[in-house]
C-alpha cells in the first residue's frame, strides 16, 4: 500500500514546518491503516479524516504565515494550491460519509501525489529561497 | 444608567438607520466619527501651517497680519483661515457626538476604559488649542478671551501675580505674550496628536481615515462654508476700551458667559466635576464580562491568524513556552480581551469535522466554546427536522431573527458573527443539516466588535483567512447586517433568503472550483436605499445642515459685555506689604556664634503684612478687600485685579490702601474727579514709588 514515508529531502529547513509535515504524515498513515481494515469501523475513518483535515488546515495556516513573514514571492500560487487540496480532502470526506469507498485510490493517491509535488516544487523552492540558494 | 444608555443607543441606531437609507452604510458619518475627527485634525493642521507662515507675533502685528491674511489674500489665507476655524468647530461636534455614541453603545466599560479616559484628555487639548487660537488673533473677541481666561486661571492658587495684570491696558501689553501664545498653540496640537495615537493604541486596524467620498464631501462642504461665511476678526483689541458686545464661538467658548453666573471657582468646579464624573463612568458600574479567550497550546501551532484578526490587540505572538517544535504561540492579555470570540472564528483547528480528538481549538472563549457551538448547531438543526429551514448565527448586538412565514429558522446567538469559523458553514451545508446558513451581524459598518462584520464578509468571500471553502455554493450562504433597530430589514432578509432557497438544486458533490475571481458573492438582501435622484439632493441637504450650525454658532449669538451707557473701572496693584518685623542689626557677639558664611549684619524676618485696599465712587464703597502676600513664607507681593462696571459720566473716586500693621487709618490714599466715557476702561493702579494713578 501507498503509505507516505518521511524522507530527509522533504525537509525545508524550518523546524516548525518540518515537524508538522512529519506529524501530518503520521496522521495520514493512521487514516490509511484504519481504512484498509475492512472489518473496521467506518466512523473511525470519518473521525480520522476530520482530524487530518484540521491538521492540514492548521499546517497550511502556519506555512502561509511563515511565507508571508519571509516575503515568499510565490505565496499566492502556493496558497491557491493549499485551498485546492483542502477542498479535495473535504470532497473525499463527503464521499466517504455518503457511503462511497475511500481510500486507497483517491485519498492516498491524491495526498501522496500532492505531497510529492508539493515538496518537490513549492516547499523546495521556498526552502532554496530561504537558504539563499 | 442603563436606561440612559439604551435611550441614547436607540436614538443613534435610528439615526444611523436613516442615514444608511440616504448615504449607505459605507458613507454613514455616524459610524466613523473617530476617523472624521482625525480628518478634521489634519485639515486644521495643514491650514494652520499655512496661516502660521503669515502670522506675526506682536501687539499690533498679530491683528494686522491676520487682517492681511483674511482680506489681501482671501483666495488662500482667507479660505484657509475659515477652514481652520470651521474644521476646529467641527472637531468639537464630532468629538462630543463620538463620546455620546460610545457611551450609548456602552463601549467604555471594561477593557475600553482606556480609550474613554484618553479621549477625555483629548477634549482638554482641543479646548487649549481652541482658546489659544482665538486669543492670538488679538481682536475684540481675543480681548474677551484673554480677560476671561486670565480670570479663570487666576482662581487657581498657583500664580504669584494674577495673569490678568498682563492685560491692564494697551501700554502694559507685551509682544512676547504673542510668542507664548503661538508656542502653546503649536505645542498643544503636537501633544494632542501624541495622545490621539495613544487613544487608539488598544485597537488594531484603527480607523483613522473616513471613507473617501465622505472625506471629499467634508472638504468640499467646509470650502463652501468658507466662501459663504468667511471667518473674520471682530475689530482690533483695545484694552483701554470695552466693546459693548462680542460674537462668541459657542463651540469653544460657551462656558465663558457661564463664568459670570458662577464665578471662576464655580466654573473650575463645574468643568473638573464634569471631567471627574466622565472619568469614573467606565466603572459605574464595573463591567462583568464573560471570561477572556484562552489558548490551548496542544492545538496552537503559532499560525497567528487570531493575532491578525483580534480587533483589540489583545493577542501577541510570543516564543514557544511548552517545548513543542513550533517557534511561536498565541498569548492573550486578559486585560485587553473583550471576549468577542473573533479569534476562535479565525483558528484553523476550530473545525467541526474533528472527531478523533476532542474539539479543542487553539484559541476560544471558555463560555462560548467551539465544541459547545458544534453541539448547539447539531441540536438547532435537528429542530429544523426536515423542514426547508435555515440556520442563523445571530450576533447578540444586532437585530433579532423572527420565524419566516414559510420554512423555519434555527437561531444560535453568538457574541459576534466573527466567532463562527467558516468550516461550520461548510459542515451545515454539505451535510444537509439546513438548506442555508445566514450570518446575521449587527450594523454593517458600525460593528459592535469593530471588525466582526468585515472579517466575516471577507472570510465568506474567500479573501481573508480562514476562507469558506470555494466549493460551498454561495447562494446558500447569506450575510445580513442589521443593528438592533433595523428589525424590519432583518425580518425581510430572513424571509427572502428562505424563499430564495426553495428553487435551488441539491448541493452536488464534486462541484467544480470556481475559476480565479469567479467566486459568486454570498446572498444579501437588496440594499434598502432611497433612489439616487432623491439621495443626492438629500446628501447635499444633510451636509448643508451639518455646516450651517458651524457657520452660525462660530460667531453668533453675541454676548453683551456691558450696558449701553456703562464704563469699566479696573482696580489693580502688585505691591509688597511692609515686613512684619523691622530689620535688626545683629550684635558682634551674635555674629560670632554663627558660621562665617552665614554672618549677615542685618537680620530680617521674611513675612509681610497683607495689603488692604478700598475704592469709593461718589461716596459709595465699590470694593474693599485684604490681599494676602504671595509665596510659601508670605514674603511675596500682594496683588489684585478687579473690574467693576460703572455708569458713565462724572464720578468722584477715592482710593485708600494700608500696607502696614496699623489698626486704623491708611498708609496711602488718593482722590480724583473722573469723567467716564461709555466703554472706557479706567485703570486705578497703585505702584511704589509713585502711588495711585488714574488712567
Amino acid at each position: 500500500m501507498t503509505q507516505i514515508e518521511w524522507r530527509p529531502e522533504f525537509s525545508i529547513g524550518i523546524a516548525d514546518v518540518d515537524y508538522e509535515h512529519q506529524e501530518l504524515i503520521a496522521w495520514i498513515n493512521r487514516t490509511l491503516v484504519a481504512s484498509l481494515d475492512a472489518a473496521g469501523d467506518r466512523s473511525a475513518v470519518t473521525d480520522l479524516l476530520g482530524e487530518v483535515f484540521a491538521k492540514v488546515s492548521a499546517h497550511f495556516a502556519l506555512e502561509e504565515r511563515v511565507m508571508r513573514d519571509q516575503g515568499y514571492d510565490q505565496l499566492t500560487e502556493h496558497k491557491r494550491d493549499h485551498e485546492l487540496l483542502l477542498d479535495d480532502i473535504r470532497d473525499i470526506m463527503d464521499d466517504f460519509e455518503s457511503g462511497g469507498d475511500l481510500v486507497e485510490e483517491r485519498f492516498a493517491t491524491r495526498l501522496s501525489e500532492w505531497f510529492g509535488l508539493h515538496f518537490r516544487t513549492y516547499d523546495a523552492r521556498f526552502h532554496h529561497r530561504m537558504s539563499g540558494a | 444608567m442603563n436606561f440612559l444608555k439604551r435611550l441614547i443607543r436607540g436614538g443613534f441606531e435610528r439615526l444611523e438607520s436613516g442615514l444608511d437609507a440616504v448615504c449607505g452604510p459605507r458613507l454613514n458619518p455616524l459610524v466613523q466619527l473617530g476617523a472624521l475627527g482625525w480628518l478634521l485634525f489634519w485639515l486644521i493642521t495643514i491650514s494652520g501651517i499655512y496661516l502660521y507662515i503669515f502670522f506675526d507675533t506682536g501687539v499690533t502685528q498679530a491683528y494686522a497680519s491676520v487682517e492681511d491674511l483674511t482680506h489681501k489674500q482671501w483666495w488662500a489665507g482667507g479660505i484657509l483661515r475659515s477652514i481652520h476655524r470651521y474644521a476646529s468647530d467641527g472637531l468639537v461636534v464630532v468629538t462630543f457626538v463620538h463620546m455620546l455614541r460610545e457611551f450609548g453603545m456602552d463601549r467604555l466599560r471594561g477593557v475600553r476604559w482606556f480609550a474613554w479616559v484618553t479621549g477625555l484628555l483629548l477634549i482638554g487639548f482641543i479646548y487649549v488649542c481652541g482658546i489659544t487660537g482665538y486669543w492670538m488673533v488679538w481682536d475684540q473677541l481675543a480681548q474677551y478671551v484673554a480677560l476671561t481666561t486670565s480670570r479663570w486661571l487666576d482662581a487657581l492658587p498657583i500664580f504669584a501675580e494674577p495673569i490678568s495684570r498682563n492685560f491692564v491696558n494697551n501700554a502694559g501689553l507685551s509682544g512676547r505674550f504673542f510668542s507664548l501664545m503661538a508656542f502653546v498653540h503649536i505645542a498643544a496640537p503636537l501633544l494632542m496628536l501624541l495622545f490621539m495615537w495613544v487613544h487608539i493604541q488598544r485597537y488594531s486596524h484603527a480607523r483613522v481615515y473616513p471613507a473617501r467620498n465622505l472625506t471629499i464631501a467634508t472638504v468640499v462642504a467646509l470650502l463652501a462654508l468658507s466662501l459663504v461665511e468667511p471667518a473674520l476678526s471682530q475689530g482690533a483689541a483695545n484694552l483701554d476700551e470695552l466693546a459693548a458686545s462680542v460674537g462668541l464661538d459657542w463651540f469653544y467658548l460657551a462656558f465663558y458667559p457661564l463664568m459670570d453666573a458662577v464665578g471662576p471657582g464655580g466654573l473650575w468646579a463645574l468643568s473638573l466635576g464634569f471631567l471627574l464624573v466622565m472619568a469614573i463612568l467606565p466603572w459605574a458600574p464595573p463591567l462583568r464580562r464573560p471570561a477572556p479567550a484562552v489558548v490551548h497550546l496542544d492545538n496552537c501551532n503559532g499560525c497567528a491568524r487570531c493575532f491578525d484578526d483580534c480587533p483589540y490587540s489583545a493577542i501577541t505572538m510570543q516564543p514557544r513556552s511548552d517545548g513543542a517544535a513550533f517557534s511561536q504561540e498565541a498569548v492573550v492579555d486578559p486585560d485587553l480581551c473583550v471576549s468577542c470570540g473573533i479569534c476562535a472564528g479565525a483558528c484553523p483547528t476550530a473545525t467541526p469535522f474533528r472527531r478523533a480528538t476532542a474539539l479543542v481549538p487553539g484559541i476560544e472563549l471558555p463560555e462560548h466554546g467551539i465544541a459547545a457551538l458544534r453541539d448547539r448547531v447539531t441540536s438547532a438543526c435537528q429542530g429544523l427536522a426536515g423542514k426547508p429551514g435555515v440556520l442563523v448565527f445571530r450576533c447578540e448586538h444586532g437585530a433579532d431573527v423572527a420565524q419566516p412565514s414559510t420554512g423555519a429558522a434555527a437561531v444560535i446567538d453568538v457574541p459576534c458573527a466573527g466567532m463562527v469559523p467558516p468550516s461550520f458553514i461548510d459542515l451545515v451545508i454539505t451535510r444537509h443539516m439546513a438548506s442555508g446558513v445566514m450570518l446575521a451581524g449587527c450594523h454593517e459598518t458600525g460593528c459592535y466588535q469593530r471588525l466582526g462584520t468585515e472579517w466575516t464578509s471577507r472570510r465568506v468571500a474567500a479573501t481573508r483567512d480562514p476562507y469558506l471553502r470555494q466549493r460551498i455554493p454561495r447562494e446558500r450562504v447569506a450575510l445580513s447586517w442589521a443593528s438592533s433597530v433595523q428589525q424590519d430589514a432583518r425580518s425581510a432578509a430572513v424571509e427572502q433568503f428562505v424563499a430564495s432557497l426553495g428553487g435551488l438544486a441539491e448541493v452536488a458533490p464534486h462541484r467544480p472550483v470556481p475559476a480565479e475571481g469567479q467566486l459568486q458573492a454570498a446572498w444579501q438582501a437588496p440594499a434598502r436605499r432611497w433612489p439616487g435622484w432623491l439621495r443626492w439632493p438629500l446628501q447635499a441637504l444633510l451636509l448643508a445642515g451639518a455646516m450651517w450650525p458651524l457657520g452660525f454658532l462660530s460667531a453668533r449669538p453675541e454676548v453683551v459685555l456691558r450696558g449701553e451707557n456703562e464704563a469699566v473701572v479696573t482696580l489693580t496693584f502688585s505691591h509688597a506689604g511692609r515686613p512684619l518685623q523691622e530689620c535688626r542689626k545683629q550684635t558682634p557677639e551674635e555674629l560670632a556664634k554663627l558660621p562665617p558664611n552665614m554672618r549677615r549684619p542685618v537680620d530680617c524676618a521674611r513675612g509681610r503684612w497683607p495689603v488692604y485696599i478700598e475704592l469709593e465712587l461718589d461716596g459709595r464703597q465699590v470694593f474693599a478687600g485684604t490681599e494676602e502676600p504671595a509665596g510659601l513664607w508670605n514674603d511675596g507681593p500682594s496683588s489684585l485685579f478687579e473690574r467693576f462696571p460703572v455708569p458713565a459720566g462724572p464720578r468722584q473716586a477715592v482710593v485708600r490702601l494700608r500696607d502696614s500693621g496699623r489698626e486704623s487709618g491708611f498708609d496711602y490714599s488718593a482722590t480724583a474727579s473722573l469723567d467716564l466715557r461709555p466703554g472706557q476702561n479706567l485703570v486705578v493702579e497703585f505702584r511704589q514709588p509713585g502711588g495711585f494713578t488714574f488712567r
